[in-house]
């Protein structure tokens, strides 16, 4: 049993590590209950549970939870502010950009991810950073207009 | 299974040492652990390098770049050294899977896998790199990208007792320049059906030296080397250009892949691309080679 500390959606958490060859998405999951989170494919090629990891966009399920000793991590849990959504997860909401939603915590953290970094990207840098996501009901273009959108509001404060 | 998070080269060197053998070194491990999911590997350690100090980053120091071995490749393809020296590099190293693979995999990694189209490690291919090796038992060794590959998907690194600590690239001279081009079905997420590196000299419109590279046509980056010796001397003339792109096709062997073009598309496309490289380099030097 390994124990790790990292900081999970602004707070300070500690937990023991039964195998040290879990990767980061069973943890947050299965230990921790943060389902939001998904997996699609556990190869690291759609997406569906990115999370921000010191500050970058990454595949959980390619990350050894180990690996998060020390580490600041984010969820999709951790995007709203209580009842309140974020501009992101507005937009999306708004512009349409979900159906069946399995795919959606993920875009949204690597839109969450690109937003903190580049406040005001231009369409190729959103369309390459979403880029790792992959939705098989919207396509992009809502996904796209969700993103830009979100930073325009963001811009102004929001 | 043990995990250690190794603080520095040292850390992690000594943790292998003490695994006998049995331990494997992980960086990005967007292969490592695709791999060990499907039992490729069943390592009694992993030793995590993500966090080790004196692997990480980008720097000169002297006439050379050096690439931390632990740098991931979305830090190599915004460095502003990487852009301003090298903007080939930049662009392989920012095209390799996804944007959340990037942030995770690195350069060192792209070679370590040693997969025949790896475009980052075809990227770096041309210019040349020597790859710092660090030895359980003390020894520091170099190998030059060549050295690198002991077949499809085999490295000659063995990961249970050595780790890259870096890889070092001479600056280029102001005649120095380098291109990488891709051919692709689309733009994330899809391995290339060909891409194509070169890096050449030349002075007054002539080439002293170029090295061109490209796969999947063989194990790792391939060298054109009939094509390179052909244009030693020549003008980089758009004729020239494309006389070499068919010369490349003389050390290419590309193979027929159900899900990335035929063998007869791809010894159709090769020449084409290794024309585009050649033309990368001659439109950074401004040549005026489509009069």
């Amino acid at each position: 049993m390994e124990r790790i500390n990292f900081t999970l959606n602004g707070k300070f958490v500690s937990v023991d590590i039964a195998d040290p060859g879990m990767r980061l998405v069973d943890l947050l999951r299965n230990q921790l209950g943060l389902t939001g989170t998904k997996i699609g494919c556990y190869l690291g090629e759609c997406g569906a549970c990115t999370v921000i990891f010191n500050g970058r966009a990454v595949t959980s399920c390619l990350v050894p939870a180990m690996r998060a000793d020390g580490a600041v991590i984010q969820t999709i849990e951790g995007v709203a502010d209580g009842e309140k959504l974020h501009p992101i997860q507005e937009e999306f909401i708004s512009k349409g950009a979900i159906q069946c939603g399995f795919c959606t915590p993920g875009f949204i953290m690597s839109a969450k991810a690109l937003l903190d970094e580049y406040p005001n990207p231009p369409v190729e840098q959103v369309k390459s950073s979403l880029g790792g996501n992959i939705c098989r009901c919207t396509g992009y273009v809502k996904i796209e207009e969700a993103v830009l959108a979100a930073a325009e509001r963001m811009q102004k404060g929001e | 299974m043990k995990f250690v998070n190794a603080k520095s080269a040292a850390e992690a060197l000594s943790a292998l040492s003490a695994a006998g053998g049995k331990g494997m070194l992980i960086a990005g491990g967007t292969d490592v652990m695709v791999d060990i999911e499907a039992g490729k590997h069943n390592p009694e350690m992993l030793v995590d390098v993500t966090a080790a100090k004196d692997m990480l980053g980008i720097r000169i120091e002297g006439d050379e770049i050096v690439i931390g071995a632990a740098t991931t490749l979305t830090d190599i393809s915004t460095n502003p050294i990487i852009k301003k020296y090298y903007p080939s590099l930049s662009k392989g190293s920012g095209v390799v899977g996804s944007h959340l693979i990037r942030n995770l995999g690195t350069l060192t990694g792209n070679v370590v896998t040693a997969q025949p189209a790896a475009d980052a490690a075809m990227a770096v291919a041309p210019l040349d790199p020597t790859f710092v090796i660090l030895s359980a038992d003390g020894t520091t060794t170099t190998k030059k990208m060549g050295e690198m590959y002991a077949g499809f998907g085999k490295s000659t690194l063995d990961t249970s007792k050595e780790l890259v600590k870096e890889i070092r690239l001479a600056i280029p001279a102001d005649d120095e320049k380098a291109s990488f081009v891709r051919l692709e079905l689309r733009k994330s997420l899809s391995l290339p059906m060909l891409n194509c590196a070169a890096m050449a000299k030349v002075v007054d419109g002539k080439v002293v030296w170029a090295r061109i590279t490209m796969a999947p046509v063989g194990v790792g980056p391939v060298r054109a080397t009939q094509a390179e010796e052909w244009l030693a001397g020549k003008e980089l003339s758009l004729e020239n250009m494309a006389e070499a792109g068919r010369m490349a096709l003389l050390d290419a062997k590309p193979r027929s892949n159900p899900l990335r073009g035929s063998k007869e598309y791809r010894e159709h496309a090769l020449p084409i691309l290794v024309r585009r490289a050649l033309e990368g380099i001659a439109k950074q030097l401004g040549l005026p080679y489509e009069a």
